[in-house]
Protein backbone atom coordinates (compact mmCIF):
# COMPACT_ATOMS: atom_id res chain seq x y z
CA UNK A 1 0.00 0.00 0.00
CA UNK A 2 2.75 2.40 1.02
CA UNK A 3 4.78 1.36 -2.03
CA UNK A 4 1.81 2.08 -4.26
CA UNK A 5 1.34 5.51 -2.64
CA UNK A 6 5.01 6.33 -3.12
CA UNK A 7 4.78 5.29 -6.76
CA UNK A 8 1.73 7.50 -7.29
CA UNK A 9 3.46 10.44 -5.61
CA UNK A 10 6.55 9.98 -7.78
CA UNK A 11 4.39 9.84 -10.90
CA UNK A 12 2.54 12.98 -9.84
CA UNK A 13 5.79 14.83 -9.15
CA UNK A 14 7.17 13.71 -12.49
CA UNK A 15 3.99 14.91 -14.20
CA UNK A 16 4.28 18.29 -12.47
CA UNK A 17 7.94 18.55 -13.45
CA UNK A 18 7.16 17.66 -17.05
CA UNK A 19 4.25 20.10 -17.09
CA UNK A 20 6.51 22.82 -15.72
CA UNK A 21 9.11 22.05 -18.35
CA UNK A 22 6.40 22.05 -20.98
CA UNK A 23 5.05 25.38 -19.79
CA UNK A 24 8.51 26.90 -19.81
CA UNK A 25 9.10 25.68 -23.33
CA UNK A 26 5.71 26.99 -24.45
CA UNK A 27 6.31 30.38 -22.84
CA UNK A 28 9.59 30.75 -24.70
CA UNK A 29 8.14 29.54 -27.98
CA UNK A 30 5.21 31.94 -28.01
CA UNK A 31 6.87 35.17 -29.09
CA UNK A 32 7.28 35.73 -32.80
CA UNK A 33 8.98 38.19 -35.16
CA UNK A 34 10.80 41.10 -33.52
CA UNK A 35 9.15 40.23 -30.22
CA UNK A 36 11.40 37.17 -29.81
CA UNK A 37 14.13 39.58 -28.72
CA UNK A 38 12.15 40.30 -25.59
CA UNK A 39 11.87 36.73 -24.29
CA UNK A 40 13.70 37.79 -21.12
CA UNK A 41 11.63 40.91 -20.55
CA UNK A 42 9.41 40.60 -17.46
CA UNK A 43 6.41 41.58 -19.61
CA UNK A 44 3.99 39.44 -17.61
CA UNK A 45 4.39 41.99 -14.80
CA UNK A 46 1.74 44.59 -15.57
CA UNK A 47 3.88 47.31 -14.00
CA UNK A 48 6.31 46.86 -16.89
CA UNK A 49 5.41 49.29 -19.66
CA UNK A 50 8.39 48.86 -21.97
CA UNK A 51 10.82 46.05 -22.74
CA UNK A 52 14.43 46.96 -23.37
CA UNK A 53 17.27 45.12 -25.05
CA UNK A 54 20.45 47.12 -25.45
CA UNK A 55 23.63 45.59 -26.82
CA UNK A 56 26.89 47.47 -26.43
CA UNK A 57 28.88 46.35 -29.44
CA UNK A 58 31.94 48.57 -29.03
CA UNK A 59 33.30 51.52 -27.12
CA UNK A 60 35.68 51.95 -24.24
CA UNK A 61 35.88 52.37 -20.50
CA UNK A 62 38.67 54.58 -19.24
CA UNK A 63 39.39 54.17 -15.54
CA UNK A 64 42.08 56.58 -14.47
CA UNK A 65 45.11 55.76 -16.61
CA UNK A 66 43.73 52.46 -17.94
CA UNK A 67 41.70 52.24 -21.10
CA UNK A 68 39.76 49.06 -21.78
CA UNK A 69 38.21 48.75 -25.23
CA UNK A 70 34.86 46.94 -25.39
CA UNK A 71 35.48 44.05 -27.74
CA UNK A 72 32.87 41.57 -26.56
CA UNK A 73 29.17 42.53 -26.67
CA UNK A 74 27.54 43.45 -23.37
CA UNK A 75 23.76 43.06 -23.11
CA UNK A 76 21.46 45.04 -20.85
CA UNK A 77 17.91 43.70 -20.84
CA UNK A 78 14.78 44.00 -18.76
CA UNK A 79 11.70 46.11 -18.44
CA UNK A 80 10.93 49.76 -17.77
CA UNK A 81 8.01 50.94 -15.69
CA UNK A 82 5.74 53.95 -15.94
CA UNK A 83 7.63 57.17 -16.37
CA UNK A 84 7.39 59.73 -13.60
CA UNK A 85 8.61 63.12 -14.75
CA UNK A 86 10.23 61.41 -17.73
CA UNK A 87 12.16 58.82 -15.72
CA UNK A 88 11.17 55.17 -15.49
CA UNK A 89 12.19 52.53 -12.96
CA UNK A 90 13.81 49.36 -14.24
CA UNK A 91 12.77 45.73 -13.80
CA UNK A 92 15.27 42.85 -13.87
CA UNK A 93 15.36 40.44 -16.80
CA UNK A 94 13.17 37.39 -16.23
CA UNK A 95 16.13 35.04 -16.67
CA UNK A 96 18.07 36.93 -14.00
CA UNK A 97 20.73 38.15 -16.42
CA UNK A 98 19.97 41.86 -16.59
CA UNK A 99 23.56 42.80 -17.46
CA UNK A 100 25.53 40.10 -19.21
CA UNK A 101 29.02 39.41 -17.92
CA UNK A 102 31.36 39.85 -20.86
CA UNK A 103 35.03 39.80 -19.79
CA UNK A 104 36.98 42.41 -21.73
CA UNK A 105 40.70 42.07 -22.22
CA UNK A 106 42.78 44.65 -20.33
CA UNK A 107 45.58 45.76 -22.67
CA UNK A 108 48.96 44.91 -21.19
CA UNK A 109 47.52 42.19 -19.00
CA UNK A 110 48.98 41.65 -15.56
CA UNK A 111 52.14 43.53 -16.47
CA UNK A 112 50.01 46.45 -17.49
CA UNK A 113 48.41 46.79 -14.10
CA UNK A 114 51.00 45.32 -11.71
CA UNK A 115 54.47 46.64 -12.55
CA UNK A 116 57.02 44.05 -11.50
CA UNK A 117 59.86 46.51 -10.99
CA UNK A 118 58.24 48.56 -8.24
CA UNK A 119 56.56 45.65 -6.43
CA UNK A 120 57.59 44.14 -3.08
CA UNK A 121 59.73 40.99 -3.29
CA UNK A 122 56.86 38.63 -2.48
CA UNK A 123 54.64 40.18 -5.13
CA UNK A 124 57.53 40.11 -7.59
CA UNK A 125 58.02 36.39 -6.99
CA UNK A 126 54.31 35.70 -7.43
CA UNK A 127 54.12 37.77 -10.60
CA UNK A 128 57.13 35.88 -11.93
CA UNK A 129 55.38 32.62 -11.13
CA UNK A 130 52.19 33.69 -12.87
CA UNK A 131 54.06 35.12 -15.85
CA UNK A 132 56.00 31.92 -16.26
CA UNK A 133 52.71 30.09 -16.29
CA UNK A 134 51.40 32.30 -19.06
CA UNK A 135 48.63 33.54 -16.81
CA UNK A 136 49.30 37.14 -17.56
CA UNK A 137 45.98 38.04 -19.15
CA UNK A 138 43.66 40.22 -17.12
CA UNK A 139 39.98 40.60 -17.84
CA UNK A 140 37.74 43.42 -16.80
CA UNK A 141 34.05 42.60 -16.42
CA UNK A 142 31.32 45.13 -15.86
CA UNK A 143 28.75 44.04 -13.30
CA UNK A 144 25.70 45.60 -11.74
CA UNK A 145 26.62 46.86 -8.29
CA UNK A 146 23.05 47.06 -7.07
CA UNK A 147 19.76 45.35 -7.91
CA UNK A 148 18.34 46.08 -11.37
CA UNK A 149 15.58 48.08 -9.68
CA UNK A 150 18.20 50.78 -9.04
CA UNK A 151 18.62 51.38 -12.79
CA UNK A 152 16.71 54.34 -14.25
CA UNK A 153 15.88 55.00 -17.89
CA UNK A 154 14.53 58.01 -19.72
CA UNK A 155 13.28 57.36 -23.23
CA UNK A 156 12.57 61.05 -23.72
CA UNK A 157 16.16 61.99 -22.89
CA UNK A 158 17.48 59.12 -25.00
CA UNK A 159 15.59 60.40 -28.04
CA UNK A 160 16.08 64.10 -27.34
CA UNK A 161 19.86 63.81 -26.89
CA UNK A 162 19.78 65.66 -23.59
CA UNK A 163 19.90 64.77 -19.91
CA UNK A 164 20.48 61.33 -18.46
CA UNK A 165 19.15 58.51 -20.62
CA UNK A 166 20.41 55.61 -18.51
CA UNK A 167 21.51 55.67 -14.90
CA UNK A 168 23.29 52.51 -13.86
CA UNK A 169 25.18 51.51 -10.67
CA UNK A 170 28.12 49.35 -11.75
CA UNK A 171 31.38 47.88 -10.56
CA UNK A 172 34.39 46.60 -12.46
CA UNK A 173 35.62 43.09 -11.73
CA UNK A 174 39.34 42.62 -12.50
CA UNK A 175 39.96 38.95 -13.10
CA UNK A 176 43.21 37.01 -13.07
CA UNK A 177 44.41 34.04 -10.97
CA UNK A 178 46.94 36.32 -9.29
CA UNK A 179 44.38 39.00 -8.51
CA UNK A 180 41.98 36.48 -7.01
CA UNK A 181 38.21 36.37 -7.35
CA UNK A 182 37.37 39.49 -5.42
CA UNK A 183 39.32 42.25 -7.12
CA UNK A 184 36.76 45.00 -7.75
CA UNK A 185 36.61 48.69 -8.45
CA UNK A 186 33.28 49.65 -6.96
CA UNK A 187 30.94 47.66 -4.77
CA UNK A 188 27.31 47.47 -3.78
CA UNK A 189 27.99 49.87 -0.92
CA UNK A 190 30.21 52.15 -3.00
CA UNK A 191 29.11 51.75 -6.63
CA UNK A 192 30.28 53.56 -9.71
CA UNK A 193 27.26 55.53 -10.91
CA UNK A 194 27.07 55.99 -14.65
CA UNK A 195 24.77 58.77 -15.82
CA UNK A 196 24.85 57.95 -19.50
CA UNK A 197 23.59 60.46 -22.04
CA UNK A 198 23.08 60.64 -25.78
CA UNK A 199 23.70 64.39 -25.47
CA UNK A 200 26.69 66.39 -24.29
CA UNK A 201 28.52 65.74 -21.04
CA UNK A 202 29.73 68.42 -18.63
CA UNK A 203 32.60 66.77 -16.76
CA UNK A 204 35.01 68.36 -14.33
CA UNK A 205 38.60 68.85 -15.56
CA UNK A 206 40.79 67.34 -16.83
CA UNK A 207 38.08 65.68 -18.96
CA UNK A 208 36.30 67.85 -21.49
CA UNK A 209 32.78 67.60 -22.88
CA UNK A 210 32.03 64.71 -25.19
CA UNK A 211 28.87 63.95 -27.12
CA UNK A 212 26.71 60.91 -27.51
CA UNK A 213 23.96 60.47 -30.07
CA UNK A 214 20.56 58.84 -30.26
CA UNK A 215 21.41 57.26 -33.59
CA UNK A 216 18.83 56.29 -36.17
CA UNK A 217 15.40 55.12 -35.19
CA UNK A 218 13.15 52.77 -37.08
CA UNK A 219 9.75 51.51 -36.00
CA UNK A 220 9.01 47.83 -36.38
CA UNK A 221 5.97 45.62 -35.78
CA UNK A 222 3.52 48.42 -36.58
CA UNK A 223 5.00 50.94 -34.22
CA UNK A 224 5.16 48.64 -31.20
CA UNK A 225 8.94 48.17 -31.41
CA UNK A 226 11.59 50.84 -31.85
CA UNK A 227 15.03 49.97 -33.15
CA UNK A 228 17.82 52.46 -32.53
CA UNK A 229 21.04 51.79 -34.32
CA UNK A 230 24.34 53.59 -33.78
CA UNK A 231 23.17 54.96 -30.44
CA UNK A 232 26.12 56.29 -28.48
CA UNK A 233 25.79 56.63 -24.71
CA UNK A 234 28.52 58.51 -22.91
CA UNK A 235 29.53 59.69 -19.44
CA UNK A 236 32.88 61.13 -18.46
CA UNK A 237 31.93 62.79 -15.21
CA UNK A 238 31.78 59.70 -13.00
CA UNK A 239 34.05 58.88 -10.12
CA UNK A 240 35.30 55.47 -9.06
CA UNK A 241 36.37 54.25 -5.63
CA UNK A 242 39.68 52.50 -5.02
CA UNK A 243 40.18 48.88 -6.08
CA UNK A 244 39.70 46.44 -3.24
CA UNK A 245 40.16 42.72 -2.64
CA UNK A 246 42.94 42.28 -5.20
CA UNK A 247 45.53 39.57 -4.65
CA UNK A 248 43.55 37.44 -2.20
CA UNK A 249 45.35 37.28 1.13
CA UNK A 250 47.93 39.70 -0.29
CA UNK A 251 45.26 42.29 -0.90
CA UNK A 252 46.92 44.68 1.54
CA UNK A 253 49.94 44.64 -0.80
CA UNK A 254 48.38 44.19 -4.25
CA UNK A 255 45.35 46.48 -4.06
CA UNK A 256 47.50 49.59 -3.39
CA UNK A 257 49.76 48.66 -6.33
CA UNK A 258 46.76 48.39 -8.64
CA UNK A 259 45.37 51.67 -7.36
CA UNK A 260 48.72 53.32 -7.99
CA UNK A 261 48.66 51.97 -11.53
CA UNK A 262 45.08 53.11 -12.15
CA UNK A 263 46.03 56.58 -10.99
CA UNK A 264 43.45 59.18 -10.04
CA UNK A 265 39.94 57.89 -10.53
CA UNK A 266 38.04 60.86 -9.17
CA UNK A 267 35.40 62.53 -11.35
CA UNK A 268 36.89 63.97 -14.51
CA UNK A 269 39.44 61.20 -14.93
CA UNK A 270 37.16 58.42 -16.16
CA UNK A 271 35.14 57.87 -19.31
CA UNK A 272 32.53 55.44 -20.55
CA UNK A 273 31.67 55.37 -24.25
CA UNK A 274 29.13 52.73 -25.20
CA UNK A 275 28.10 52.17 -28.80
CA UNK A 276 24.78 50.40 -28.81
CA UNK A 277 21.98 48.90 -30.79
CA UNK A 278 18.80 49.27 -28.77
CA UNK A 279 15.44 47.60 -29.15
CA UNK A 280 12.50 48.94 -27.15
CA UNK A 281 9.05 47.39 -27.23
CA UNK A 282 5.75 48.29 -25.67
CA UNK A 283 5.29 45.54 -23.06
CA UNK A 284 1.58 45.37 -23.88
CA UNK A 285 2.45 44.47 -27.48
CA UNK A 286 4.80 41.72 -26.31
CA UNK A 287 2.06 40.39 -24.02
CA UNK A 288 -0.41 40.52 -26.91
CA UNK A 289 1.99 38.65 -29.19
CA UNK A 290 2.47 36.08 -26.47
CA UNK A 291 -1.30 35.59 -26.13
CA UNK A 292 -1.86 35.47 -29.89
CA UNK A 293 0.64 32.64 -30.35
CA UNK A 294 -0.21 29.96 -27.84
CA UNK B 1 51.06 92.81 -76.87
CA UNK B 2 49.76 89.23 -76.90
CA UNK B 3 50.03 89.20 -73.08
CA UNK B 4 47.91 92.39 -72.85
CA UNK B 5 45.14 90.76 -74.99
CA UNK B 6 45.20 87.72 -72.75
CA UNK B 7 44.89 89.94 -69.66
CA UNK B 8 41.88 91.73 -71.16
CA UNK B 9 40.34 88.35 -72.04
CA UNK B 10 40.76 87.11 -68.47
CA UNK B 11 39.26 90.36 -67.12
CA UNK B 12 36.19 89.98 -69.38
CA UNK B 13 35.79 86.37 -68.36
CA UNK B 14 35.94 87.36 -64.68
CA UNK B 15 33.38 90.11 -65.32
CA UNK B 16 31.12 87.64 -67.09
CA UNK B 17 31.36 85.26 -64.12
CA UNK B 18 30.56 88.11 -61.72
CA UNK B 19 27.55 89.15 -63.83
CA UNK B 20 26.33 85.56 -63.92
CA UNK B 21 26.69 85.35 -60.13
CA UNK B 22 24.84 88.62 -59.71
CA UNK B 23 22.07 87.41 -62.00
CA UNK B 24 21.73 84.23 -59.91
CA UNK B 25 21.53 86.26 -56.72
CA UNK B 26 18.88 88.53 -58.21
CA UNK B 27 16.74 85.62 -59.33
CA UNK B 28 17.18 84.06 -55.88
CA UNK B 29 14.90 86.71 -54.40
CA UNK B 30 11.47 86.36 -55.99
CA UNK B 31 8.42 88.32 -54.94
CA UNK B 32 4.74 87.62 -54.35
CA UNK B 33 2.63 88.72 -57.31
CA UNK B 34 -1.11 88.97 -57.98
CA UNK B 35 -2.18 89.00 -61.59
CA UNK B 36 1.54 89.44 -62.39
CA UNK B 37 1.79 92.63 -60.30
CA UNK B 38 3.98 92.74 -57.22
CA UNK B 39 2.07 92.63 -53.97
CA UNK B 40 1.99 95.92 -52.12
CA UNK B 41 1.20 95.85 -48.43
CA UNK B 42 0.19 92.56 -46.90
CA UNK B 43 -2.12 89.74 -47.85
CA UNK B 44 -3.39 86.65 -46.08
CA UNK B 45 -3.01 83.28 -47.70
CA UNK B 46 -5.26 80.63 -46.18
CA UNK B 47 -5.63 77.01 -47.00
CA UNK B 48 -5.75 73.40 -46.05
CA UNK B 49 -3.32 70.74 -47.15
CA UNK B 50 -4.54 68.76 -50.13
CA UNK B 51 -2.39 65.98 -48.75
CA UNK B 52 0.19 65.78 -45.98
CA UNK B 53 2.08 63.09 -44.11
CA UNK B 54 5.10 62.86 -41.86
CA UNK B 55 7.21 59.72 -41.71
CA UNK B 56 9.79 58.58 -39.22
CA UNK B 57 10.99 55.28 -40.72
CA UNK B 58 8.26 52.76 -39.99
CA UNK B 59 5.65 55.19 -38.67
CA UNK B 60 3.62 57.62 -40.77
CA UNK B 61 1.36 60.27 -39.27
CA UNK B 62 -1.34 61.96 -41.36
CA UNK B 63 -3.76 64.75 -40.56
CA UNK B 64 -7.10 64.97 -42.33
CA UNK B 65 -7.30 68.67 -41.56
CA UNK B 66 -4.00 70.50 -41.90
CA UNK B 67 -4.83 74.18 -42.13
CA UNK B 68 -2.57 77.19 -42.28
CA UNK B 69 -2.71 80.97 -42.29
CA UNK B 70 0.20 82.81 -43.85
CA UNK B 71 0.53 86.58 -43.91
CA UNK B 72 2.66 87.60 -46.88
CA UNK B 73 4.41 90.77 -48.03
CA UNK B 74 7.26 91.93 -50.20
CA UNK B 75 10.08 93.60 -48.33
CA UNK B 76 12.68 95.33 -50.49
CA UNK B 77 11.42 93.34 -53.48
CA UNK B 78 11.70 89.98 -51.79
CA UNK B 79 8.73 87.88 -50.77
CA UNK B 80 8.43 87.12 -47.08
CA UNK B 81 5.78 85.72 -44.85
CA UNK B 82 4.70 84.85 -41.37
CA UNK B 83 2.87 81.63 -40.63
CA UNK B 84 0.59 82.64 -37.79
CA UNK B 85 -1.78 79.69 -37.47
CA UNK B 86 -1.55 76.01 -38.25
CA UNK B 87 -4.33 73.98 -36.66
CA UNK B 88 -4.09 70.21 -37.11
CA UNK B 89 -7.09 67.96 -36.66
CA UNK B 90 -8.07 64.33 -37.14
CA UNK B 91 -4.55 62.99 -37.13
CA UNK B 92 -3.88 59.27 -37.36
CA UNK B 93 -0.95 56.90 -37.88
CA UNK B 94 -0.45 53.87 -40.09
CA UNK B 95 0.02 51.75 -36.95
CA UNK B 96 -2.86 49.85 -35.41
CA UNK B 97 -1.24 50.45 -32.04
CA UNK B 98 -0.51 54.19 -32.15
CA UNK B 99 -3.01 57.02 -32.02
CA UNK B 100 -2.30 60.74 -31.96
CA UNK B 101 -3.45 62.09 -28.61
CA UNK B 102 -2.24 65.67 -29.09
CA UNK B 103 -0.61 67.55 -31.93
CA UNK B 104 0.05 71.23 -32.32
CA UNK B 105 2.29 73.87 -33.81
CA UNK B 106 4.50 75.58 -31.25
CA UNK B 107 6.41 78.87 -31.17
CA UNK B 108 4.21 80.50 -33.79
CA UNK B 109 4.59 82.65 -35.82
CA UNK B 110 7.12 80.94 -38.06
CA UNK B 111 8.88 83.15 -40.57
CA UNK B 112 9.04 82.34 -44.24
CA UNK B 113 10.85 83.68 -47.28
CA UNK B 114 10.86 83.12 -51.01
CA UNK B 115 13.90 81.99 -52.90
CA UNK B 116 14.79 80.36 -56.20
CA UNK B 117 16.38 76.98 -56.61
CA UNK B 118 17.48 76.16 -60.15
CA UNK B 119 14.90 78.57 -61.67
CA UNK B 120 12.05 77.11 -59.56
CA UNK B 121 10.51 79.41 -56.94
CA UNK B 122 10.57 78.05 -53.40
CA UNK B 123 9.06 79.02 -50.09
CA UNK B 124 11.19 78.32 -47.04
CA UNK B 125 9.40 77.97 -43.69
CA UNK B 126 11.78 78.53 -40.79
CA UNK B 127 11.59 77.75 -37.08
CA UNK B 128 9.15 74.88 -37.51
CA UNK B 129 8.17 73.25 -34.23
CA UNK B 130 5.36 70.72 -33.94
CA UNK B 131 4.71 68.69 -30.80
CA UNK B 132 3.08 65.27 -31.04
CA UNK B 133 1.95 63.05 -28.20
CA UNK B 134 1.27 59.49 -29.30
CA UNK B 135 -0.91 57.16 -27.28
CA UNK B 136 -1.64 53.48 -27.22
CA UNK B 137 -0.69 50.88 -24.62
CA UNK B 138 0.96 48.75 -27.29
CA UNK B 139 2.53 51.73 -29.07
CA UNK B 140 6.23 52.05 -28.28
CA UNK B 141 5.91 55.82 -28.50
CA UNK B 142 3.04 55.83 -26.01
CA UNK B 143 3.60 58.62 -23.48
CA UNK B 144 6.60 59.83 -25.46
CA UNK B 145 6.45 63.43 -26.58
CA UNK B 146 7.84 63.81 -30.09
CA UNK B 147 8.90 67.24 -31.32
CA UNK B 148 9.40 67.98 -34.99
CA UNK B 149 11.79 70.89 -35.54
CA UNK B 150 13.73 72.50 -38.35
CA UNK B 151 12.95 74.29 -41.57
CA UNK B 152 11.17 73.16 -44.70
CA UNK B 153 11.50 74.27 -48.30
CA UNK B 154 8.68 73.68 -50.78
CA UNK B 155 8.56 74.30 -54.50
CA UNK B 156 5.88 76.66 -55.82
CA UNK B 157 3.96 75.77 -58.95
CA UNK B 158 2.61 79.05 -60.34
CA UNK B 159 0.33 77.35 -62.86
CA UNK B 160 -1.42 75.24 -60.21
CA UNK B 161 -1.02 77.77 -57.37
CA UNK B 162 0.33 75.13 -55.03
CA UNK B 163 3.36 74.56 -52.85
CA UNK B 164 4.84 71.07 -52.67
CA UNK B 165 6.98 69.81 -49.81
CA UNK B 166 8.76 66.47 -50.02
CA UNK B 167 12.22 64.99 -49.50
CA UNK B 168 13.38 66.32 -52.89
CA UNK B 169 12.27 69.90 -52.22
CA UNK B 170 13.71 69.86 -48.69
CA UNK B 171 17.00 68.54 -50.02
CA UNK B 172 17.09 71.00 -52.95
CA UNK B 173 16.46 73.94 -50.63
CA UNK B 174 19.00 72.78 -48.05
CA UNK B 175 16.36 72.41 -45.35
CA UNK B 176 15.47 69.55 -43.04
CA UNK B 177 12.98 68.54 -40.41
CA UNK B 178 14.04 66.42 -37.48
CA UNK B 179 12.21 64.34 -34.91
CA UNK B 180 13.68 61.97 -32.34
CA UNK B 181 17.07 63.44 -33.28
CA UNK B 182 16.92 62.30 -36.87
CA UNK B 183 15.89 63.58 -40.26
CA UNK B 184 12.29 62.78 -41.11
CA UNK B 185 10.27 62.78 -44.29
CA UNK B 186 7.44 65.23 -44.82
CA UNK B 187 5.18 65.25 -47.83
CA UNK B 188 2.68 68.03 -48.28
CA UNK B 189 0.73 69.68 -51.06
CA UNK B 190 -0.77 73.05 -50.18
CA UNK B 191 -2.92 75.48 -52.20
CA UNK B 192 -1.72 79.09 -52.28
CA UNK B 193 -4.81 81.22 -52.38
CA UNK B 194 -5.35 84.76 -51.10
CA UNK B 195 -8.28 85.43 -48.81
CA UNK B 196 -8.11 89.12 -48.03
CA UNK B 197 -7.55 91.90 -50.60
CA UNK B 198 -6.73 89.72 -53.59
CA UNK B 199 -9.43 87.04 -53.46
CA UNK B 200 -9.77 85.01 -56.66
CA UNK B 201 -6.69 86.71 -58.13
CA UNK B 202 -3.94 84.47 -59.50
CA UNK B 203 -1.07 84.32 -57.05
CA UNK B 204 2.36 83.72 -58.49
CA UNK B 205 5.95 83.92 -57.37
CA UNK B 206 8.69 85.21 -59.62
Amino acid sequence: MQKHRRGALATALLAVALAALGLTATAQAKLTGEYTRFANCPYTNLEVKKCLLSTTTSGEVVLGKKKVPIEKPVVLQGGAGKQVEGIAPFFAASNGITLSKAPQNVPGGLLGIVPEASSPALVKALIKFFLENSLTGVNSTLELAKPASEIRVSENNLAAEEGVALKMPVMVHLENPFLGKSCYVGSSSSPIIWNLTTGKTAPPAPNTSISGKAGFIEFLEEGSVAFLKEAKLVDNAWSAPKATGCGGILSFLVSPIINAQLGTTTAGNNTAILNNTIYIAAAAAVRLNNEEHP
Amino acid sequence: MRRSKTTIGVAFAALAVLCAMFATTASAAPAWKFESKSLEGTEVVLGGAIESSMTIPGLTTKCENFLYKLTIENASGTGKGSLTEMPLYNCTTNSKYCTVEKIGAENLPWSSKLTTVSTTPYIIIEGVKVGILYEGEACVLGETFVTVTGSAGGSIDNSKETATFNSSTLSASGTELKALSQKIEWNGLFPTEAFQWHREQALSVS
